[in-house]
């Protein structure tokens, strides 16, 4: 028998192997990739036209008051573009436990020597590929569409560096991100249930992370509660490098370096969580059984 | 050591919920496993059986490390399930889910790639390894089609064929010859056969007698999560201790019966006519391997035969004795 001992390589492998398998399996379904893309105009288009509605012609100025940009569309596109990556994060993740599980093929993973999370380390990059597309088309065809400059009041004209510190906060929020899917990862594995937990989930996400306002206006606990939650930290970050909105430290790279802490921090208490969760589930019923 | 398992005082117990109406449950603690103790030895077919419930799924889940024992030791390829898990996945090769397990939206070639990287192949290696179980189960037709367009069949071949990709010394099989038709059943057990002669162990379970008969070298028995018997096949039959029948046709004279009587082991024979044949009747201690002997003294008595029909204790014989009903009637009630 070859000697099959893992090596940094091969769990990089998997990695991309674990990344590659779900790219194959969402390319057999084209239509997806464009719904992926009009889910969040149609999700940020509800609150522009409500607003436009109910505010009129004043709607701009009001806005500006409250938030500190007169561009409620791109703030609005960002706020659902960015919902779009922290959505897909935790449906990815949670349903790729449930719909692994269901179809048997979880338990072939855990046949494998491979350590889970470098299947889940692949998930969560097919996830990222998939978030990002969607909601770096989703904001910039949203932007034509709804006729506004995406990114008035921070980016100037000639000037990119708003546009690596937006990316910079993206990035740098994604692993605190992920850490906190494996914490749902875990519930998942725990109660044997997806769907019902992540549509209850989304609601609190978009809620905390104020995809279509600032949680200024949020009563002090709430308002702590929702910068607890990285991605608060990640929509306000792009939103203040693209618009001017204002980061929470006044200064970028002190925000930035909150991320970092959570970046820290969270992926840890994920695997921690995740790995307890596994061996307690394998000493009674094992992973298999849904 | 590779292509070894050894079991000691093995026990696993599980919590389940017993629902009482709609909101009302309460935790029950149930027993799948009692001191189970067993070994499986390098290079054998060792067949698994036992009624549903039994606890055989308990045990292999054990062995491939699935699920973690309450109490006891196992070792698999000379590695512990607890110390050691990464080592004994590596060199364990499973087919536990049947036509589950497998991704559907992928093609069966891609879904050997895939299990290949999770088992550290490299790339090479995966795609020369998913040739070869392709070439080896027959399934270049298919290899380039996504697994939804599979037969059941299909399904069951290239999920046979994921078991292989690590090219392990040690296969854990379940029931892999079902929604298998005939000839594809008899061509999978071909393999399994020559998978054995190239020295791999097969841990083997089926609901098929006649197949665990056939394939098996030895057998263990499991009902109620303990372990009723272990052993060959022929001292399982041996064990049960029962009079053998064989029944002798053709022309038999009073000499050669009385032949008959005077051979070791027979207790009774009786010489009957039958539509003009006769047909000779004898109950023996140890009928199988009486035969040669009752021959020779037939014919050294000058009978003339024309047929013989023993009457053989069967695996299910044993099956039965062992656990009061029939792996068929089992299956069927599932």
């Amino acid at each position: 028998m070859p000697d099959h001992s893992p090596t940094i390589r091969s769990r990089l492998a998997v990695v991309l192997a674990s990344t590659r398998m779900r790219l194959l399996t969402i390319s057999r379904y084209p239509g997806q990739l464009l719904l992926d893309i009009v889910i969040p105009i149609v999700f940020a288009a509800m609150p522009i036209l409500l607003g436009r509605a109910t505010a009129g012609a004043d709607a701009a100025a009001a806005f500006a008051a409250n938030t500190g940009t007169t561009n409620y569309v791109a703030y609005m596109l960002i706020g659902s573009s960015v919902f779009m990556i922290v959505s897909y994060a935790f449906w990815h993740m949670a349903y790729w436990l449930r719909w692994e599980q269901e179809t048997g093929t979880l338990e072939a993973l855990y046949l494998s020597p491979t350590h889970r999370i470098w299947v889940a380390a692949g998930t969560a990059l097919y996830s990222c590929l998939r978030g990002i597309f969607s909601a770096l088309a989703a904001f910039l065809v949203g932007s034509l569409i709804l006729r506004v400059q995406p990114f008035g009041g921070g980016a100037s004209a000639g000037s990119f560096a708003p546009l690596g510190v937006a990316f910079l906060f993206i990035l740098s929020g994604l692993i605190p991100l992920y850490g906190m899917t494996l914490l749902f990862g875990a519930l998942v594995l725990k109660v044997k249930e997806a769907n019902a937990l992540i549509n209850l989930m989304q609601w609190g996400i978009s809620f905390l992370m104020g995809i279509f306002f600032p949680i200024a206006f949020f009563p002090p606990l709430l308002r702590l509660a929702a910068l607890l939650f990285p991605p608060t930290w990640m929509t306000n970050g792009v939103r203040s490098a693209l618009l001017g909105v204002g980061f929470f430290f006044r200064e970028w790279y002190l925000d930035l370096a909150v991320l970092w802490a959570f970046m820290l921090v969270a992926p840890l208490l994920g695997y921690w969580v995740f790995a307890r969760t596994e061996v307690s589930v394998r000493r009674n019923e094992g992973v298999g059984q849904f | 050591m590779l292509g070894t398992v050894r079991v000691e005082g093995l026990s696993k117990t599980y919590t389940v919920r017993q629902r009482k109406g709609l909101f009302k449950s309460e935790k029950r603690a149930v027993e799948a496993l009692r001191g189970v103790t067993l070994d499986v030895q390098a290079g054998e077919i060792f067949g698994l059986l036992g009624p549903n419930g039994a606890g055989k799924t308990t045990l292999i889940k054990i062995l491939t490390t699935l699920l973690l024992p309450t109490s006891g030791d196992v070792w698999v390829n000379g590695y512990h399930v607890r110390k050691q898990e990464n080592q004994v996945r590596a060199t364990v090769g499973c087919m536990l889910m049947g036509e589950r397990g497998l991704y559907w939206k992928l093609t069966g070639r891609e879904n050997l790639d895939y299990f290949g990287a999770l088992y550290h192949l490299p790339p090479a290696a995966r795609k020369r390894r998913s040739m070869e179980i392709i070439d080896l189960l027959a399934l270049g037709d298919i290899a380039d089609r996504t697994v939804e367009t599979y037969s059941s069949g299909q399904k069951m071949k290239l999920a046979f064929g994921k078991a292989l990709i690590n090219d392990a010394p040690l296969l854990v099989l379940d029931e892999p010859t079902n929604t298998l038709d005939v000839p594809s059943a008899s061509e999978l057990r071909a393999i399994v056969r020559d998978l054995n002669a190239q020295g791999k162990t097969i841990i083997y379970t089926t609901h098929i007698m006649a197949e665990a008969e056939t394939l098996c070298d030895r057998v263990a028995i499991i009902d109620h999560g303990q372990l009723l018997a272990l052993g060959a096949i022929d001292e399982l039959k041996a064990s049960l201790g029962r009079e053998q029948v064989v029944r002798i046709e053709g022309v038999i004279s009073s000499r050669a019966l009385d032949a008959v009587r005077q051979v070791p082991g027979v207790r009774q024979a009786t010489r009957t006519s039958l539509e003009g044949t006769e047909l000779l009747t004898v109950v023996s201690a140890n009928g199988h391997t009486n035969l040669p002997l009752l021959i020779a003294a037939l014919s050294q008595a000058g009978a003339l035969i024309q047929k013989i029909s023993p009457e053989e204790v069967t695996l299910e014989d044993v099956f039965i004795a062992k656990t009061g009903r029939t792996l068929a009637e089992d299956t069927r009630a599932r």
